[in-house]
């Protein structure tokens, strides 16, 4: 059975740094064999912002009827969940923001109804990741962003220990991470560590 | 002198707590003699940050709409009060992306240098967050406060205060915490005779 990988890259900038960082990330995941890549980029996912209205709490889905349809079942069905994010004013850009707020139905799902996110047969068997980067070289730039990632990983049935960060400051300009020292060396890295975890705990 | 007081509400939830507790704030403000105005960014028209850089060349947002509006109306303000809950242990996405928006200004002051704000002007210049959520953790702000002092620092306010309460879920709303409300109301009233007594001297 083939590892499955879905990816969003959240940047409103198409092929811009964070998505650079995912791109290399993805293409030393592909390396492996039975791997099966799906990328979406944030922009074009037609995820509108969570309403708040809680309805989610007593339906078990949502009420708005959009992209997230689709993104909310291969979510579920994805043995590794990776996103991508620029810092924009020293949090994650809106687009980002706006899925991690729409995984709120799992939230529900998980912690008020009690029901399962994935069959038991799955639990601890899921890997994220969150990838990043900033146009600040300032060290505490991405410290907005994690907690909210986390409970996005949270909810959706990946914990704490099995998130994975590559997080890359002051890379600003398009184009700029290419000539960081060290992204595309760790984001390699990255892909292959997660990959080799996976087929450990899915015993392939 | 009048003291112009504007109240942001980011909430997709119309008349919720966070709202309410803004509300709360503006009517303590409008009390002490503010000319107070509230605008629901659900109610706007405006698409979030494109990333495009475009602002870095000349200082101007390439997408003219109600963001750009109301950022001008932020710069003409003597108070600004932004108002969001708590979702997923961060500000909401609608307030993120108007926040976000502010390239255009960010890029005047450091990459253009055609805007500045005194230390004179900045003290004059009041910044409120006010926030609800659901969770009763410690640190169920924490990821709000670096984006709000963002906004507020690229905008020329000073962040003065926050208004802030947690615990909604056990509390069952805004209404039922014990100090939140009247701690807004006073807030209001008092930022208003800060800055009144700051534009006299």
């Amino acid at each position: 059975m083939p590892i499955k990988v879905l990816a969003f890259a959240g940047s409103p900038r198409r092929h811009g740094n964070s998505e650079m960082l995912l791109d290399w990330v993805l293409a030393s995941m592909i390396e492996g064999q039975d791997v099966i890549i799906e990328k979406i980029a944030l922009t074009e996912a037609d995820i509108n912002p969570c309403r708040g209205c809680n309805a989610c709490e007593k339906l078990n889905k949502c009420i708005q009827r959009d992209g997230m349809d689709i993104w909310h079942d291969k979510i579920i069905e994805a043995d590794c969940i990776i996103l991508s994010s620029p810092i924009y004013c020293m949090g994650i850009a809106s687009q980002p923001k706006a899925l991690i707020d729409r995984a709120q139905v799992f939230r529900s799902r998980k912690y008020v109804l009690k029901l399962p996110i994935v069959p038991p047969e799955r639990k601890g068997k899921r890997l994220g990741v969150f990838l990043a980067t900033a146009g600040q070289n300032w060290s505490y730039v991405f410290d907005a962003a994690v907690p909210s990632v986390k409970c996005f990983f949270h909810v959706i049935d990946v914990k704490d220990a099995d998130i994975f960060y590559l997080m890359i400051n002051g890379v600003d300009e398009k184009g700029a991470i290419e000539y960081h020292s060290s992204a595309k060396t760790d984001a390699d890295k990255l892909g292959k560590t997660v990959i080799a975890e996976l087929k450990t705990r899915l015993a392939l | 002198m009048e003291i112009k007081v504007l109240g942001i509400s980011g909430s997709p939830h119309r008349h919720g707590n966070t709202e309410t507790l803004l509300d709360s704030f503006l009517t303590g403000a409008q009390g002490s003699g503010a000319a107070v105005e509230k605008v629901v960014l659900k109610t706007l028209q405006y698409s979030p940050c494109r990333g495009c850089n475009a602002c870095h060349k000349n200082g101007e947002c390439i997408v003219n709409d109600d963001a750009i509006i109301l950022y001008e109306k932020i710069l003409t303000s003597d108070c600004l009060a932004v108002a969001s809950p708590i979702y997923t242990m961060g500000i909401t996405a609608e307030l993120k992306g108007f926040i976000d928006r502010q390239q255009y200004l960010w890029a005047r002051k450091f990459i253009l240098k055609t805007l500045y704000f005194s230390d004179d002007s900045i003290r004059c210049h009041k910044g409120i967050f006010i926030s609800t959520a659901g969770l009763g953790w410690e640190n169920v702000f924490d990821g709000a406060f670096p984006i709000i002092t963002a906004l507020f620092n690229t905008t020329g306010f000073e962040y003065y205060d926050n208004v802030i309460a947690n615990n909604m879920d056990r509390y069952g709303g805004i209404k039922n915490h014990p100090t939140a409300l009247k701690e807004a109301f006073e807030k209001g009233q008092k930022i208003v005779a800060i800055l009144k007594k700051l534009k006299t001297t």
